[in-house]
């Protein structure tokens, strides 16, 4: 109830956000059930139907991943200090994130649903006709506990995905093995620990000097983190960890007693030497089985000829190139923008890209390798007019699906990054920076990111679609 | 109405201002001569700030005048308020406030920057200031690697290196020690006599009105020449806490 009552009283923003969440899960169950519907229709194939099933968690991983970032820029359940006061903590309000994700997303799979069962005519009324409309399978009797199995999927990976990224624990176990510490040892430990504690009001005397080692173990950890720099293990910690700090919810209020703490300038991103080499990996791998794989193996639903096991592999390497690449990327604009005797314009938009390039590279990065992929896609279709060409409606949602999840958590992550700097930006304005001065300094922002990260794409895209074509 | 003197820079009349419905201030008039530095003080909750964020343009006061020499302040358009706060005016928060990504010197040199002035000018005056402040080490530092009180003199000093004609400082030694508010208040002080600086200074400390010419004291909103608190008496209630030995 409490969570309905959260919910109920946000703002419109967030309601809007959370309203995308549900349009995004009702698109991904849909999916799904039209999957369902192919495996009924298609009995004698059922390779087929299990591969049009392996192609959605395409778009159910965009869907967890723009689902997790609302929950996590959510104001409403950020730990205050008046709930926490009362005693519903971090661990509750995760609970809560969970649960409003869950409501989100559920009510987005029953209109699916319902929709599902409306386009196949269900409620005693003449299917739709035509050849998209065989996918949903009318006449067949859809088995409930099946696609209630399918639908239950969305909301539960959302849910549980929230909630991990949320839950209140200082450092991941893989962290804490990784620093050579126990997994159980400190697990409240840590510097997110210390600040969660600290957030929840809730500072224990006895525990400040475990907690002191802790954190210093954890700085320690950090620096050797940096030291390696652009090594793999770093690069892939970084992608794989959610409890970055630029991730957690650094303004959260009374989170730091230093305003500054937060704004220590860390490394550059070193992501930038694996992000190229496994782009160039990745592309290397996708020319090459392109060139010698038989036009056999897994093929994209609704046709996508000639596309192999290999050059699948290729995108995937050249899409994970790009998000490893992406925070080092946004990070070198940065410095670019504030290169060479900067002014105040250059100087704010340049520095500050530069601070943000954690939060926004990496939303970024993934954004571009799906651009890519589409322009690959529209390539490969257009050059190949013809045979099987013609793209489904089906391969059409599932590609607004991720294009919009992906430009979307961009956008939110951008939002939030603004919105992190409101103090600052108030201070400037005080001072009488002009608004307009502000206003074209994130332009530039936005335009030094599109002048290198169009082109970048466009080049990554024609590659990959050079040996298709061909 | 009576017409101002000539010598003030700033003049304000029957301001009245509510936050949200809660009153801050009701009807204070308040002159500021040219080149004098004057201390609003009063306690907490006030209306000190209220009255230097409507004398500087920030707020636009519900009702009453602001004129900034001879001309009306509370009628500008957003854009002509944001230039002269810009180009005339000068802001120090009762926090250090700086840009986090920005080193101690860019940050001092931002107004001049903002205002147009070139990269190596604009760097000159602000470590000149940083100098004055006693900063001149800090000043390739950012801001997380100074000690608080450390920033705060930059914010002083960022205000300093635009000369402004009037500098409004709202509580600028809050955060710092006494040894510390001593030096800055020393310095924000010599430099605006030696500028030219106007000042608007509120403090609720009287340490800190000593230096002034001349202190307003605001209670609730409102401008009084003495302040009558009720004083908590002695007795009652301490023998009631008392330990019973």
């Amino acid at each position: 109830m409490l969570a309905l009552r959260l919910a109920r009283g946000a703002l419109p923003t967030v309601q809007l956000r959370r309203l995308l969440v549900t349009a995004a899960s009702g698109g991904t169950g849909f999916l799904l059930l039209c999957v369902l519907g192919h495996a009924l229709t298609h009995p004698e194939a059922p390779a087929q139907s299990a591969l049009r099933l392996a192609w959605c968690a395409v778009p159910l991983a965009a869907t967890v991943y723009f689902a997790v970032t609302v929950a996590r820029t959510d104001p409403g359940t950020r730990p205050r200090p008046g709930l926490s006061a009362i005693g519903l903590g971090p661990g509750r309000l995760m609970a809560v994130s969970a649960l409003t994700t869950a409501l989100c997303s559920v009510l987005g799979s029953l209109l699916a649903l319902v929709l599902f069962l409306y386009l196949r005519g269900e409620p005693a009324r003449a299917p739709f006709e035509g050849d998209a409309a065989r996918s949903l399978a009318p006449g067949v009797p859809l088995p409930l506990p099946a696609a209630l199995t399918l639908l239950s999927l969305v909301p539960a990976s959302m849910s549980l995905a929230v909630a991990l990224t949320l839950r209140p624990v200082g450092q991941g176990r893989w962290r804490a093995l990784a620093a050579g510490r126990g997994p159980l040892g400190t697990r409240r430990a840590g510097a997110g620990g210390k600040r969660r504690a600290d957030t929840a009001g809730t500072a224990v005397p006895g525990r400040g000097r475990r907690t002191e080692a802790a954190r210093h173990a954890s700085r320690r950890h950090a620096r050797t983190g940096a030291r390696r720099g652009g090594n793999g293990s770093h690069a892939l910690s970084t992608v794989l960890d959610s409890r970055d700090p630029a991730f957690a919810p650094a303004d959260a209020p009374g989170a730091d007693q230093d305003p500054y703490a937060s704004g220590t300038p860390r490394n550059a991103p070193g992501g930038l030497p694996w992000g190229v080499a496994v782009l160039a990996l990745g592309l290397m791998v996708e020319a090459y089985a392109s060139r010698s794989d038989s036009p056999s193996g897994l093929v994209v639903p609704g046709g996508f000829a000639n596309g192999s096991a290999g050059v699948l592999a290729g995108w995937l390497l050249t899409a994970l190139g790009l998000v490893l690449a992406g925070p080092a990327l946004t990070h070198l604009c940065g410095w670019l923008l504030q290169a060479v005797q900067p002014g105040a314009l250059r100087l704010l938009a340049g520095r500050v890209l530069q601070e943000e390039a954690r939060r926004i590279g990496r939303p970024l990065g993934v954004l571009c390798a799906v651009a890519s992929g589409a322009f690959t896609l529209g390539t490969v279709y257009s050059g190949t007019s013809g045979t099987r060409s013609s793209v489904g409606p089906f391969t059409v949602l599932g590609g607004l699906l991720v294009i919009g999840c992906t430009a979307l958590t961009l956008a939110i992550v951008a939002t939030e990054a603004r919105d992190s700097r409101a103090h600052t930006t108030a201070a400037l304005v005080r001072i009488g920076a002009p608004a307009t001065m502000l206003r074209s300094a994130a332009l530039l922002r936005a335009g030094a990111l599109l002048a290198l990260f169009g082109p970048l794409t466009l080049a990554v895209a024609a590659l990959a679609a050079a040996p298709l074509a061909g | 109405m009576v017409a101002q003197p000539d010598s003030d820079v700033l003049w304000a009349r029957a301001l009245t201002h509510a936050h949200n419905g809660s009153p801050a201030l009701r009807g204070v008039s308040i002159g500021v001569r040219e080149g004098e530095i004057l201390a609003v003080s009063g306690p907490r909750g006030s209306g000190k700030t209220t009255l230097l964020r409507c004398l500087s343009g920030q707020f636009r006061p519900q009702e009453g005048e602001v004129w900034f020499n001879s001309t009306p302040v509370h009628t500008m358009a957003p854009l002509i308020r944001e230039r002269l706060r810009r180009d005339r005016f000068g802001w120090i928060d009762p926090e250090p406030v700086l840009v986090p990504e920005l080193t101690a010197w860019e940050n001092a040199a931002l107004p001049l920057m903002l205002r147009g002035a070139g990269r190596r000018a604009a760097k000159k005056a602000a470590l000149e200031w940083l100098e004055r402040l006693d900063i001149g080490a800090g000043a390739r530092k950012r801001p997380h690697a100074l000690l608080h009180s450390e920033r705060q003199r930059v914010v002083v000093a960022r205000a300093l290196a635009g000369t402004p004609t009037v500098l409004f400082a709202d509580e600028p030694t809050a955060p710092l020690h006494r040894a510390e508010r001593a030096h800055v208040l020393r310095t924000l002080a010599t430099a605006a006599r030696s500028h030219g600086i106007t000042v608007v200074l509120a403090t609720h400390d009287a340490d800190t009105a000593e230096l002034a010419d001349r202190t307003v004291t605001l209670l609730d909103g409102r401008q009084v020449n003495t302040i009558h608190l009720p004083h908590a008496s002695e007795a009652e209630g301490r023998t009631a806490c008392s330990l019973s030995v």
